[in-house]
């Protein structure tokens, strides 16, 4: 089982790299791709997804979209946290969005790349604790409610 | 979705202001929708749609009166999105506005500027 630190009730999983700015994360898989999707943060600042829309294959440069994410009450890109193809999109997220309200960092994963500039772009991500407190120092600056443990954002 | 959007230009013209709070999210959430799909989007903000722009008013205008989601919130995430807002010159003196008067991150520009923005554009929606 991964590691995980709860933020009040926002969880960051500790083995995986974030771009906290943008509220991604991406898995390192054993086969050179990248796994990538929108953390539990984002997800409670959403509330319930109704549409993923994500790119079709192709490649893609750092902060460009990956996908179209709509809620009742947002709508924003998930922007690649570093440059890539995408190689596919996660099948599932067309008859069930709410996977990601539900897995952000399993099921609920966006889309799978291959990257292409990692060796220059990796540092920009954050991973284990450094991770935590990043965000944790992003969720204070902005306070964001989406993460008290008795959710205050309705609309 | 069309794979042909991304860098499109897309022109939102909002006419509608804070007296018709269900006529100002709408326009906002479809240009945070067309930046999300990396369109170039510009919204521009005349007629009685300017009264959104001064300072002091968006945030006294909520949807939903439960939520903490004003029309200044969805203003700023517009911009956080990339979204670039315009307003009308001859519009602000119909709500006696000077630059002062505006919110940070708005430019005023002039009625020649919008015709321009039109022939530009790829597509123009108009509330």
């Amino acid at each position: 089982m991964s590691a995980t630190v709860k933020i009040g009730k926002c969880i960051i999983q500790t083995d995986l790299h974030y771009l906290v700015e943008d509220h991604s994360w991406v898995r390192f898989n054993d086969d050179g791709t990248l796994t990538v999707g929108i953390t539990d943060v984002a997800e409670n600042m959403a509330g319930p997804i109704l549409h993923v829309y994500p790119r079709k294959k192709g490649m893609r440069q750092k902060g460009q979209s990956l996908a179209t994410i709509e809620s009742g009450k947002w709508v924003g890109p998930l922007k690649a946290p570093v440059s890539g193809e995408i190689l596919e999109s996660n099948p599932v997220l067309d008859k069930d969005p709410g996977i990601v309200n539900r897995s952000p960092y399993g099921d609920g994963w966006i889309v799978r790349m291959k990257p292409a500039k990692l060796d220059e772009e990796r540092k920009f991500l954050l991973t284990g604790d450094e991770a935590v407190e990043a965000y944790r120092k992003r969720i204070e600056a902005q306070s964001l409610k989406a993460c008290a443990e008795v959710a205050t954002e309705g609309g | 979705m069309r794979e042909d959007a991304e860098g499109k230009k897309v022109l939102v013209i909002q006419t509608h202001g804070i007296d018709t709070p269900r006529r100002t999210y709408s326009p906002l959430f479809y240009a945070m929708a067309a930046a999300s799909m990396d369109m170039e989007v510009l919204v521009w903000f005349t007629m009685d749609g300017t009264s959104q722009l001064k300072k002091g008013a968006a945030e006294k205008v909520k949807l939903d009166p439960k939520s903490d989601v004003t029309l200044k919130t969805m203003l700023e995430r517009t911009k956080e999105e990339g979204v670039k807002l315009y307003v009308c010159q001859q519009s602000m003196t119909l709500f006696d506005m000077t630059e002062s008067d505006l919110l940070d991150g708005v430019e005023i520009m002039g009625a020649a500027t919008i015709i321009d923005l039109t022939l530009g554009a790829d597509v123009v929606m108009y509330f």
